[in-house]
C-alpha cells in the first residue's frame, strides 16, 4: 500500500467511490483511471502572480484547485503562463495565509478575533480619530488600483485626500514624464517592429508570456534586439547584442543618441515639426552632450553610440526604446530625466501610433456603477505632499509617495493607515524606517498572508479572500503590451474560500456601517452589470468567457481634432518640455544630472549595489511559495552577482560568503562570480529577505535591496532612488 | 501507431522555469522531484559573453538503458515510445538512476526513481503537455515523429539538429536545434 501523496487532489473520503490513495506515481493506466474519477471543471478568472493579471483557466477537481493554464485568448498570456502564476495558484493551500480576523496582543503576536468585533473596534477607533484629527488624518495605502474604487468611497466621505499607492516604489518618474509629455504612456509594438531596445527593461525577467512571445517572433522575423543593462538579463540572452552600460548613466547615453539623431539630420523633421513642442528649447539646452561625451560617461564606446542611433533611424519608424517599467525608473536622481529621453529619443524617430514603433492600449468602454451622492466634507491637502505646493509639487497626486508613510506619523499628521494588498515593511526602502509605521494610531492590514507589514506594523490583520476564492469587478486588459483591439476580462471565484477571510467589499461594508456612513450597499454582481451594459454583453456571458475580445478600435494613426494634434496634453503635441516643472523652479526639458552617488573608482571594496527581478518570483509576494523556491535553491537564485576581474582583485570566489555593508545595514550574501555583469556593480534579485517568521519558506532567505538603502525621494517623481546606494564589499573573515 | 518526440529549441529559453512549475503542478508531483532541469552554461569574457542554457530530461529513448538494467521490468517502453515506471513493481533499487546518462531520475518519498512520462493522455489527443504549452518562448514541440504531416516532422524536415550524448547508443528521442 503506497501511502497518500502529499498534494493528492482526490478527497480520499467514504463518500467518494475511489480508490481510498492515489498512487504515488502515476503509470498511464492509473492516471486515466483516477482521471476520470472526478470530472475537471475549468474556470477562467486572472492570475494574481504579479500585477499583470493574465487571463487563466483554473482546473478543480472535487471543488480542488489541481492546476492553471494560461487563457487562450487574453492578450497577455494567449494560453501561456509563467512560473509565478503556477506557483502563486498552488499558495491558495500554502502555509502562510493569515485565516481569520487578527488583533494584535503584543510583539509579533495576535489573537483571532471575530469579524463582528473587528469592525465594531476599528469603526469605533476610527470614528474617535475622525472627530478628533479630522478625516484628512485618514490614509489608504495600497498596491494600487485594486482597491480604488471602495478606498475612494470611503475617504470621500470623510473627507481624506490620501490615496497612495506603491508606485513610487516602482515606476512613477515614467509614468510622471510620459504623462506630462504625451499624455499618457504608450507601449512598444513588439510584434510589427524591425529594432527594440530594452534599456534597463528585462521583459524575460518581469514577464508578460505573450508580450515575451511576440518579442521572440519579432526576432525569427528577423528583428534585431539590443539589450542595455549592467547586468546580462535574462532578456539578453535572446538579444543580438547586451551592450553593459555603467549604472546611473542611462540618462547621458540617451543624450548622446539624441545628439547624434539630430546632428547627422537622422531623426523625422517632418513629425517633429508637426507633432512635437518644445524641440528648440530641448536642442540649445543639450547641444553641447556629444556622443563623445556619452561614451566618457556611460563606458560605451562613442562608435556603438552612433552605431546605434544610426540603427535607429534606419528602421524608423519601426523601431523603438522600450518606454521600460521599474528598471531606470525608480533608481537615480536623474531618473525623471532619463524617462523624459525616452520619450524624446523616440518622438525623434518618429514611432509614436506606428506599426512597429509605439501604440496605445486598445479600451472597452467599461461601465461603473452610479454610487448615490453622499456628502462629502472638504478635503485637506494629500499629507504626502504629493502635487502640493511648497513641499513635492511635481510628484503626482494620483500616485503620491508611499515609502515616506512615518514621517507623517511622525509629524502628527496621519493617524488612521489601511495597507491594502500591499507589504511596504519588506518592499520599500529601510525596513527599520518602515516599521515605524506601527506608531500610528489605527494600522489596519488588508493582505491574505502573514506579510512583514502585517506582522510589524499593524493592530488588526483582515484577512481578504483569495484571488483564486473571490470575484471582481471587470477589467480593460492593457498594459504593457499594444493591441488594437480592446479587451475586457474577469477575475472569478473558481473555489470556495478555504478560511474565515471576506472579499474587500464586505471588509469595507462591516467598517464602514460600524460608523454609520452605509456606503457600500450593493454587490459586486451589481458592478459588474454596471460594467458590462455598455458593452452589450451579460455577466454570464464574461463569466463564461472569462475574456472576451471586442473589435478593434486603435489604428496607427497620431490623434488628430480638427486637423490639430490632440494628444492629452496642453498643446495637443509630445512636449519636451514639463510646464509644471518650469512652475516648480525646475527644468523643464531633461538635460544631464549625474547621479547622486558614485563608487569610488580607486577603492577596490565598492559597489553600486543593483537590483532586478528574476523569472520565477513578483519582488517578494512569491517567495513563500515552496515550489518557487525550490526553483531559487536549484539554480542559486539568492546569489549577489559580482564580475569576476573585481572579485579576483579582492580574493573572493564562486560561492564565497561576503558582507555588504550599505550606510545604514551590514549583511551577509552569498556571491555568484561572473563575466555576465558590470566592474562597477554588484547585482541582487529583488524576491528575497522575508523577515516575517510566519512566512517559513521565506523567512531569512537571502537578502533585498530595500536592507541597504534608506528612504530617499527623488525630486521630481517621488521615487525612492532605489540604485543610489554604495557599498563595500568584504570577504567573510573568521 | 504513434511514435513521440521532442524538439527543443534552446535558442529561445531565456531559463524561466514554467516548463518545470506546470509539470510539477499538473503531475502533482512531490517538492523534490522534477521532471525537466536547465542548465546554464557562461561562455566569454565580459562585456562579449553568450548565456547558453540547455534543458534536461528524461529522452524516452529508444534503446533505454534504465530499461534494461531494471531488474524487475518496472520500466518498460511503450510501442508509442514512451518510456513508462511501473511503481507497483519498482523495487527503489536506483540501478536504473545510475544507467541513466542524462541525469533525469528523482527519488520520490516512496523511493521510486520517477521521471517525465510525457504525458500520453494529452499528446494520444494531439495536444501538448503543460510544460510545452504554457512555454512563452515556444521551445519546446512535442508530437508524432511517424506521421509526416505532423507540425514536429515538418520542423525537424526544416531544421538541424543534434542529440545528447549521442555516444552512449541509447538512442535518445528529443531533438535539439543547432544554434
Amino acid at each position: 500500500m503506497l501511502k497518500m501523496q502529499r498534494r493528492t487532489f482526490l478527497k480520499a473520503s467514504a463518500a467518494t467511490a475511489v480508490m481510498s490513495a492515489v498512487p504515488l506515481y502515476f503509470g498511464f493506466n492509473d492516471y486515466k483511471q483516477v482521471a476520470s474519477e472526478a470530472p475537471v471543471k475549468k474556470i477562467p478568472t486572472t492570475c494574481n502572480g504579479c500585477a499583470s493579471m493574465c487571463g487563466l483557466f483554473a482546473h478543480i477537481k472535487n471543488d480542488r484547485l489541481w492546476k492553471i493554464e494560461g487563457h487562450p485568448i487574453h492578450i497577455k498570456s494567449r494560453g501561456r503562463l509563467c512560473a509565478r502564476g503556477h506557483g502563486m495558484a498552488a499558495d491558495l493551500y500554502g502555509k502562510g495565509r493569515v485565516t481569520g480576523p487578527m488583533k494584535r496582543t503584543g510583539e509579533e503576536t495576535f489573537e483571532p478575533i471575530s469579524w463582528d468585533q473587528a469592525f465594531k473596534e476599528i469603526g469605533e477607533k476610527l470614528q474617535g480619530i475622525i472627530n478628533t484629527h479630522g478625516g484628512n488624518s485618514v490614509m489608504w495605502l495600497e498596491h494600487g488600483v485594486r482597491g480604488k474604487f471602495y478606498a475612494d468611497q470611503f475617504l470621500d466621505v470623510i473627507g481624506s485626500s490620501n490615496y497612495v499607492t506603491h508606485y513610487s516604489t516602482c515606476f512613477s518618474s515614467k509614468t510622471n514624464a510620459w504623462h506630462h509629455m504625451a499624455g499618457g504612456s504608450l507601449n512598444g509594438d513588439h510584434e510589427n517592429s524591425k529594432y527594440m531596445i530594452f534599456e534597463g527593461r528585462n521583459f524575460a525577467g518581469a514577464i508578460i508570456p505573450h508580450g515575451m512571445n511576440q518579442i521572440t517572433k519579432a526576432k525569427e522575423n528577423g528583428a534585431k534586439i539590443v539589450v542595455i543593462d549592467p547586468r546580462y538579463s535574462e532578456i539578453a540572452k535572446i538579444a543580438d547584442e547586451w551592450i553593459p552600460i555603467r549604472p546611473g548613466t542611462d540618462l547621458a547615453f540617451r543624450l548622446g543618441l539624441a545628439h547624434v539623431l539630430i546632428t547627422e539630420k537622422l531623426y523625422d523633421k517632418a513629425f517633429v515639426d508637426k507633432y512635437v513642442e518644445g524641440f528648440d528649447e530641448f536642442w540649445r539646452v543639450n547641444k553641447k552632450y556629444t556622443p563623445e561625451w556619452a561614451a566618457e560617461i556611460s563606458g560605451i564606446p562613442v562608435e556603438k553610440i552612433r552605431e546605434i542611433a544610426r540603427d535607429l533611424a534606419k528602421h524608423a519608424p519601426q523601431a523603438f526604446i522600450e518606454p521600460g517599467w521599474h528598471g531606470l525608473h525608480c533608481h537615480y536622481i536623474n531618473s525623471t530625466q532619463t524617462a523624459q529621453m525616452g520619450v524624446i529619443v523616440n518622438a525623434l524617430l518618429g514611432n509614436f501610433y506606428k506599426r512597429g514603433g509605439l501604440m496605445p492600449n486598445a479600451n472597452a468602454p467599461l461601465g461603473s456603477l452610479q454610487i448615490p451622492d453622499q456628502f462629502h466634507p472638504e478635503k485637506g491637502p494629500r499629507i504626502d505632499g504629493a502635487g502640493v505646493e511648497g513641499e513635492f509639487l511635481t510628484v503626482e497626486p494620483g500616485r503620491g509617495i508611499a515609502h515616506r508613510v512615518p514621517d507623517a506619523i511622525e509629524a502628527g499628521k496621519l493617524k488612521a493607515l489601511f495597507v491594502y494588498h500591499f507589504n511596504p515593511v519588506r518592499n520599500a526602502p529601510d525596513p527599520e524606517y518602515q516599521k515605524k509605521m506601527k506608531d500610528a494610531e489605527l494600522v489596519i492590514s488588508i493582505n491574505v498572508d502573514w506579510n512583514e507589514t502585517s506582522v510589524y506594523a499593524a493592530d488588526y490583520i483582515l484577512p481578504e479572500d483569495y484571488y483564486l476564492e473571490r470575484t471582481e469587478a471587470p477589467t480593460n486588459v492593457n498594459g504593457h503590451i499594444s493591441h488594437d483591439h480592446p479587451q475586457v476580462s474577469i477575475r472569478q471565484k473558481v473555489v470556495n474560500r478555504l478560511f474565515d477571510t471576506k472579499p474587500l467589499l464586505d471588509i469595507m461594508r462591516g467598517i464602514s456601517n460600524e460608523m454609520g456612513y452605509y456606503l457600500y450597499d450593493y454587490t459586486v454582481e451589481d458592478q459588474i452589470a454596471a460594467a458590462v451594459e455598455p458593452l452589450g454583453i451579460t455577466p454570464e456571458r464574461l463569466k463564461q468567457a472569462g475574456t472576451i475580445e471586442f473589435p478593434a478600435t486603435v489604428k496607427p494613426v497620431f490623434p488628430e481634432n480638427k486637423g490639430k494634434p490632440a494628444l492629452g496634453t496642453y498643446t495637443g503635441k509630445i512636449e519636451f518640455s514639463i510646464d509644471l516643472f518650469r512652475l516648480d523652479g525646475k527644468m523643464g526639458v531633461p538635460t544631464w544630472i549625474p547621479p547622486m552617488v558614485m563608487p569610488n573608482p580607486d577603492n577596490k571594496e565598492e559597489f553600486r549595489l543593483i537590483h532586478g527581478k528574476c523569472p520565477w518570483h513578483s519582488h517578494h509576494v512569491t517567495s513563500n511559495n515552496p515550489e518557487l523556491m525550490a526553483i531559487t535553491e536549484k539554480y542559486d537564485g539568492t546569489s549577489m552577482w559580482i564580475n569576476t576581474k573585481r572579485a579576483n582583485e579582492l580574493g573572493i570566489i564562486n560561492g564565497d560568503t561576503v558582507f555588504v555593508e550599505s550606510d545604514i545595514a551590514k549583511k551577509k550574501v552569498k556571491v555568484r562570480v561572473t563575466e555576465f555583469i558590470h566592474p562597477e556593480a554588484v547585482w541582487i534579485p529583488s524576491a528575497y529577505g522575508g523577515f516575517s517568521k510566519k512566512l517559513e519558506t521565506a523567512y531569512n532567505v537571502g537578502v533585498n535591496y530595500n536592507d541597504f538603502i534608506p528612504s530617499m525621494v527623488e525630486p521630481y517623481s517621488g521615487t525612492t532612488m532605489s540604485q543610489e546606494v554604495v557599498v563595500t564589499v568584504r570577504k567573510e573573515s573568521n | 501507431m504513434a511514435r513521440y518526440g521532442l524538439l527543443i529549441d534552446a535558442t529561445k529559453c531565456t531559463g524561466c522555469s514554467a516548463c518545470s512549475i506546470a509539470c510539477s503542478q499538473h503531475n502533482q508531483l512531490e517538492l523534490e522531484v522534477n521532471y525537466n532541469r536547465l542548465e546554464f552554461v557562461e561562455k566569454g569574457t565580459y562585456p562579449n559573453v553568450k548565456m547558453e542554457i540547455v534543458p534536461l530530461q528524461c529522452m524516452h529513448c529508444d534503446n533505454p538503458p534504465c530499461a534494461l538494467v531494471c531488474p524487475t521490468q518496472a520500466t518498460y517502453k511503450r510501442e508509442d515510445g514512451i518510456v513508462l515506471v511501473d511503481a507497483n513493481k519498482c523495487i527503489g533499487c536506483k540501478y536504473c538512476m545510475t544507467a541513466c546518462p542524462y541525469d533525469a531520475r528523482q527519488l520520490n518519498h516512496s523511493r521510486v526513481p520517477e521521471k517525465c512520462r510525457w504525458c500520453p493522455e494529452i499528446l494520444s489527443k494531439g495536444e501538448q503537455p503543460p510544460c510545452s504549452s504554457t512555454c512563452m518562448n515556444e521551445v519546446r514541440l512535442l508530437g508524432d515523429l511517424e506521421d509526416p504531416n505532423s507540425e514536429l516532422s515538418k520542423k525537424l524536415a526544416t531544421t538541424s539538429t543534434y542529440q545528447l550524448i549521442p555516444e552512449k547508443g541509447t538512442k535518445p528521442r528529443i531533438y535539439y536545434v543547432k544554434k
